[in-house]
């Protein structure tokens, strides 16, 4: 059994970080420069993690799978960060930015998580205004703030539509810094696909660099990984194509805990598919839903323009279900409702599987200029991909698969319970419970990595030696000798399925059984359906080439191998979890009204699950969760 | 000093100095066209302003040998930048299809190359001409630049390959003038879009301008 | 309601970056209009796969013109036919049933093909180390209010840094220059009060690194400017030849 130790500080909740700040242990400033670090990932959490311990002096070796660190799926949000300056002077403090989260977490993240997260929240626009980040401003020339994701104060920074790639560009800069100076060796286009565990402690990893196949092993004193999320484990989702689950999963396999997969989040105001040949689903801003009004038509099955749909006919059902946030609910709402209005036969557009984003209204309140300015890159976006209008008729939009909540296990230090494995940013399972506000990922990749894990891989690192591990230690040469086998056992199979199809016909088990609403019945279908496709992917996958090439064929075959392996765990989770709280919707647990239903009673924990070797049922470690400030209570936005 | 060296060895260093070099050239053209307007006022004007130019002689010497300097300076750098970015794309596309170039800044090279040769040709032709002798004579009588100029635009192709040039000088101005402006950086959002439109206005006069003479000794030009 | 369409693509084959590449052709039947030209070689992949045809290698990953990771030069632009639309943003519905489509990669020194149409663009990144950042470490900045940028700067700064690096300036520029990308990363950090301080080191830093990577020359032809996703002006151009002689005449 795994032991999880939360390692949270003692002390009132609002002096713990200071208070642990001041107790952890350093290391020496001369002494630093013989740490080696590994850090896999160059997204928000990679890239300000290793900009960050390269300035103190510690020597960083950086990993990422595309050709440039600047384009992690960072580069792809778009709304914004929270922090809470209260710049608006409209009443946000720290403390209310903490128990938004919380609360908005559904009370299934660790309380002194969160605390310290909204603590640092205002570092993080203080650092990156300093960077260069162009954040939007005022005439006068002070910072802007709009209100985001249904929150009731205006605590959200951004940079047009492109926040994300704004603050990874300013990470990306400090990372080229450290580059420039040497203390960094930046290793694009090299997948991590294994993680080496000597004696109970992560010290390396093995790559593939995938423009020439080769595979090496790089040993260190602590790996960090900020491989980001799994959400493309249903296909069709919001996620950049080359997200995954492999170094995660590779952890797993070793011995670290894997917390919370059943934690997914859906995103309300995306795309809708039109076919089979989707590749990926594109979310537009959630920003929408302040001045766009969402409904269907009441009479199931309504085939008419919207235009010819009278007032009347119509179903305003965000609005008529929760009256005080509306439009504005929080996105595991907004999500959930709209499949059940299309399960209803409600839903528009070709496929039935959609809903109205209108902005009529606002558009005759407010003039189509003032949209215009709120939104206009949006509506060229959406134009751009429907070949519609979104002035003229009703955007039609649809949930898709957004955001992974659950994830590697971590305590408070952010260290795995595989001592000198790291995990930060999307890939750990932290600081957002159940369900992630809108503009708080970035917040928490920025925090990891530039306020909280500098700090805390000190003391680890204080404790323990350096130097000691070689690449030629036995436990390397092994693992390089598996993931040889592992790829040519892919190669070697010649059959005749793609990998896209049998990523698609995962994606599809997951989305009908595993998506935004799910019952035992299905849930166990999923657990029998999905090991007869992994069966089917080992005896009938087509794959050409060879592995000493630039071949992308094999680099999907290897994450969607990995993916389908993780597709079980996470739908075991979510059978497990009785209880319906944010992103997770059990329709057995739910109130007469048709609302998640939390079970405190049972299901106040973090669910950790540890691997047992391959065919065995992986067994559960619970991290109960207390909570001292933010009380208990089921969420409510009617 | 290595910085300066540094600058001569960069690409955007040779750009300027390539555009500070056209910004003389184009102000001696404009000099050079003052001058040449002298014709319309008959030979005595334009024959005195030969001999007050020749009168400065010594410290003239110190003008022309900057200008041919300048002149030098220019190509060589136009024609080094020249092969330098065709090195940059060692294989060309199969199909390239840029569409905002213009037709002048397309013709940069050539039109420039054309200018070189005209320089050479319109020394000979002119500058180094004997301007007493028989090439000057118009009936009997020397007239001197004047008749060399006005007898040698008698001749069809003489002409025809003079407003050639000069159409060559119009293109080469019209990207040239507002391009030096963005090599050295001078850029603005509300002035850019105006010197653009000056830049084609200044290609098209100073081409006009300098074809006005030899139409005007061809077809208009009494002889006196 | 949407038709498909039957296209023939003229491809670039390479394997690797020491083979010599050549067109081939394929068919592509069954193009919905809706596809973006990603999931048209996506199609083309699947079936070229089961041919037993090694499929074509081409990079990307948003999906969403952001990442900058796609981009081709078809049928002669870099990005494709339509203005300010990366590859991946690029649907089928703007071209023809029956058309032929040339697809190359971006063809540079300085871009070597690493196969296909994939580039190894890693020069922009080395340039970016020589100075494409304000030398702030992490800890030390000021409270973020402290510091007042005129809107309009900001505004300019963000034009600029909206660069997501595909190299299509370079790919469209008759000379391989890439002049567009350096002079935003210069433009959007000189905008700013922060970035001033080292505004002309960085100018000559960045601009020598990139002469060292063999890119070309500016020739003021303004193609980099019609083919960017991202709309930067050559204005961004202007401002860092402005910062080159302020930071040589230091
Ligand atoms: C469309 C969209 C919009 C969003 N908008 C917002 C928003 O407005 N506000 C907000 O707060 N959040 C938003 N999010 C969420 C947020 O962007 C992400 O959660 C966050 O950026 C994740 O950052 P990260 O650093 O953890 O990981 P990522 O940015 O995903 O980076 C992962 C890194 O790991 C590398 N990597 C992965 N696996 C391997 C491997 N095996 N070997 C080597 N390298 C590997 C990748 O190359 C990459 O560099 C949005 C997300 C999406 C999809
Ligand atoms: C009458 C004489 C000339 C004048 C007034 C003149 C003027 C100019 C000007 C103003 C520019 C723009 C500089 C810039 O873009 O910053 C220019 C560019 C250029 N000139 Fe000339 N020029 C003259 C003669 C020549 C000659 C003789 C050549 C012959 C080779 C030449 C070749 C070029 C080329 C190739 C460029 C473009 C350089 C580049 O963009 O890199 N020019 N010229
Ligand atoms: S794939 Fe990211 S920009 Fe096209």
């Amino acid at each position: 059994m795994a032991t999880l130790n939360s390692k949270i500080p003692d002390g009132p909740m609002k002096d713990k970080w200071t208070s642990h700040k001041s107790k952890i242990k350093l290391v020496n400033a001369a002494n630093k420069r013989k740490y080696h670090i590994i850090v896999v990932g160059t997204g928000l959490a990679g890239a300000s993690a290793a900009a960050s311990l390269s300035e103190l002096g510690y020597n960083v070796n950086v990993f990422c799978i595309q050709d440039s660190p600047r384009r992690a799926h960072s580069i792809a949000a778009q709304g914004g960060i929270n922090a809470a300056k209260n710049y608006p002077n409209d009443g946000d403090s720290i403390m209310r930015l903490f128990y938004d989260t919380v609360k908005g977490g559904d009370f299934r993240s660790r309380e002194a998580n969160v605390h310290r997260l909204a603590e640092v929240s205002n570092n993080i626009i203080d650092q990156c205004v300093a960077q260069g980040v162009p954040f939007g401003r005022e005439y006068a020339g002070y910072l802007d703030n709009r209100s985001f994701g249904g929150a009731q104060v205006s605590r959200t920074f951004y940079a047009r539509g492109q926040t994300g790639q704004q603050l990874l560009l300013g990470a990306y800069s400090a990372l080229m810094k450290e580059v420039g100076r040497g203390t960094v060796k930046m290793y694009p286009r090299m997948e991590m696909l294994e993680l080496v565990v000597i004696d109970g402690v992560a010290r390396g990893i093995v790559v593939r660099n995938s423009v020439t196949g080769e595979i090496s092993s790089h040993a260190a004193d602590a790996v960090v990984l900020a491989t980001g999320g799994y959400a493309n484990v249903f296909y069709l989702s919001t996620n950049a194509k080359a997200c995954n689950v492999t170094a995660a999963w590779r952890a797993y396999k070793k011995g670290a805990t894997f917390a919370n997969p059943c934690y997914t989040q859906i995103h309300p105001t995306c795309i809708p598919v039109h076919g089979d040949y989707q590749s990926k689903l594109t979310l537009m801003s959630e920003s929408l839903r302040n001045d766009g009004r969402v409904w269907v038509p009441k009479k199931a099955g309504d085939k008419r323009k919207p235009s010819e749909i009278p007032q009347e006919e119509r179903d305003y059902y965000l609005e008529r279900k929760y009256p005080s946030f509306g439009n504005l609910v929080p996105r595991d709402l907004a999500s959930r409702n709209a499949k059940f209005v299309s399960d209803e036969g409600k839903g528009v557009g070709q496929t039935g599987m959609a809903v109205y984003l209108d902005f009529a209204d606002s558009i005759a309140r407010l003039g189509k200029k003032v949209i215009e300015e709120r939104y206009g890159n949006l509506f060229d976006m959406y134009e751009c991909i429907t070949g519609s209008n979104g002035y003229q008729e009703p955007m039609m939009i649809y949930p898709a698969p957004h955001y992974s909540m659950g994830g590697l296990w971590v305590d408070y230090n952010l260290m795995s319970n595989l001592p000198g494995l790291f995990v930060i940013g999307e890939a750990n399972f932290s600081d957002h419970g159940a369900n992630r506000l809108g503009a708080s990922a970035l917040m928490q990749g920025l925090a990891d990595g530039y306020f909280v894990l500098p700090y805390t891989i000190g003391d680890y690192l204080a404790g323990s030696s350096w130097g000691k591990t070689a690449v030629n230690h036995a436990a390397f040469t092994e693992a390089e000798q598996q993931v040889k086998e592992r790829i040519q056992k892919l190669l070697n199979i010649k059959g005749k399925k793609t990998v896209a199809e049998f990523h698609r016909q995962l994606g599809r088990i997951m989305w009908n059984k595993c998506g935004m609403s799910r019952n035992e019945k299905g849930l166990k279908e999923a657990l029998e359906e999905i090991p007869k496709v992994r069966e089917e992917f080992s005896k009938n996958l087509a794959l050409l080439g060879s592995g000493n090439e630039l071949n992308q064929s094999l680099d999907n075959a290897l994450r969607v191998s990995e993916l389908m392996e993780f597709s079980e765990l996470l739908v075991r989770d979510a059978l497990y979890r009785k209880e319906s709280c944010g992103g997770h919707f059990r329709e057995e647990s739910q109130t007469p009204e048709g609302e998640a239903q939390r079970d405190d009673e049972k299901f106040c924990h973090v669910g950790a699950w540890e691997y047992k070797g391959a065919g065995q049922t992986p067994t559960l470690n619970v991290e109960p969760l207390e909570f001292q400030e933010v009380h208990l209570a089921q969420r409510s936005y009617k | 000093m290595e910085l300066l060296q540094q600058y001569f060895q960069s690409s955007i260093g040779k750009k300027q100095i390539v555009a500070l070099t056209g910004l003389m050239l184009i102000g001696f053209i404009l000099g050079h066209l003052a001058g040449n307007l002298l014709i319309f006022k008959g030979p005595e004007a334009l024959n005195a302003y030969a001999h007050k130019l020749a009168s400065m002689r010594p410290a003239m010497y110190g003008v022309e040998l900057a200008l041919a300097g300048t002149f030098l300076l220019h190509i060589c750098l136009t024609v080094y930048l020249f092969f330098y970015n065709n090195e940059a794309r060692p294989i060309a596309y199969g199909y390239y299809q840029p569409t905002d170039r213009s037709i002048s800044t397309r013709l940069m090279p050539y039109t420039g190359t054309l200018l070189a040769a005209f320089v050479i040709w319109h020394l000979l032709d002119f500058t180094f001409s004997d301007q007493t002798g028989t090439l000057s004579l118009v009936g009997k009588e020397s007239l001197g630049l004047y008749g060399v100029v006005v007898n040698a635009f008698k001749i069809q192709w003489h002409s025809g390959l003079y407003i050639l040039a000069m159409c060559a000088i119009g293109f080469h101005l019209t990207h040239g003038f507002q391009s030096f402006m963005q090599s050295l950086g001078l850029n603005h959002p509300k002035y850019t879009p105006v010197i653009k439109i000056i830049s084609v206005f200044l290609g098209l006069a100073v081409a006009a301008i300098f074809s006005s003479i030899p139409l005007y000794v061809m077809f208009f030009a009494r002889i006196p | 309601m949407e038709q498909t369409m039957k296209l023939t693509l003229k491809v670039w084959r390479q394997k690797d970056k020491n083979a010599k590449g050549a067109f081939e052709s394929y068919q592509a039947d069954n193009i919905d209009a809706a596809m973006s030209f990603l999931e048209m070689l996506d199609v083309v992949n699947e079936k070229l796969t089961k041919e037993g045809i090694e499929p074509i290698a081409f990079d990307h990953d948003c999906r969403e013109g952001i990442c900058g990771m796609c981009g081709a030069v078809v049928n002669g632009r870099p990005h494709g036919p339509r203005k300010e639309t990366t590859l991946c943003q690029l649907h089928m519905r703007h071209f023809q049933n029956n058309d032929t489509i040339t697809i190359e990669p971006w063809r540079a020194k300085a871009f070597p093909v690493i196969r296909d149409l994939a580039v190894d663009r890693s020069a922009f990144d080395r340039i970016l180390a020589k100075g494409g950042y304000i030398s702030v470490k992490t800890g030390c900045a000021p409270d973020a209010s402290v510091m007042l940028v005129s809107r309009e700067n900001s505004e300019l700064a963000m034009d600029a840094a909206a660069c997501i690096g595909c190299g299509a300036c370079v790919a469209g520029c008759p000379n391989a220059s890439a002049m567009l990308f350096v002079g935003g990363k210069i433009s959007h950090l000189g905008l700013l009060p922060q970035g001033r301080i080292e505004a002309k080191k960085r100018a000559v830093n960045m601009v020598k690194k990139m002469d060292d990577e063999g890119f070309g020359a500016c020739s003021n032809e303004y193609e980099c400017q019609a083919v960017c996703p991202k709309k930067l002006s050559v204005s961004n151009i202007a401002r860092m030849n402005r910062d080159y002689i302020l930071g040589s005449a230091d």
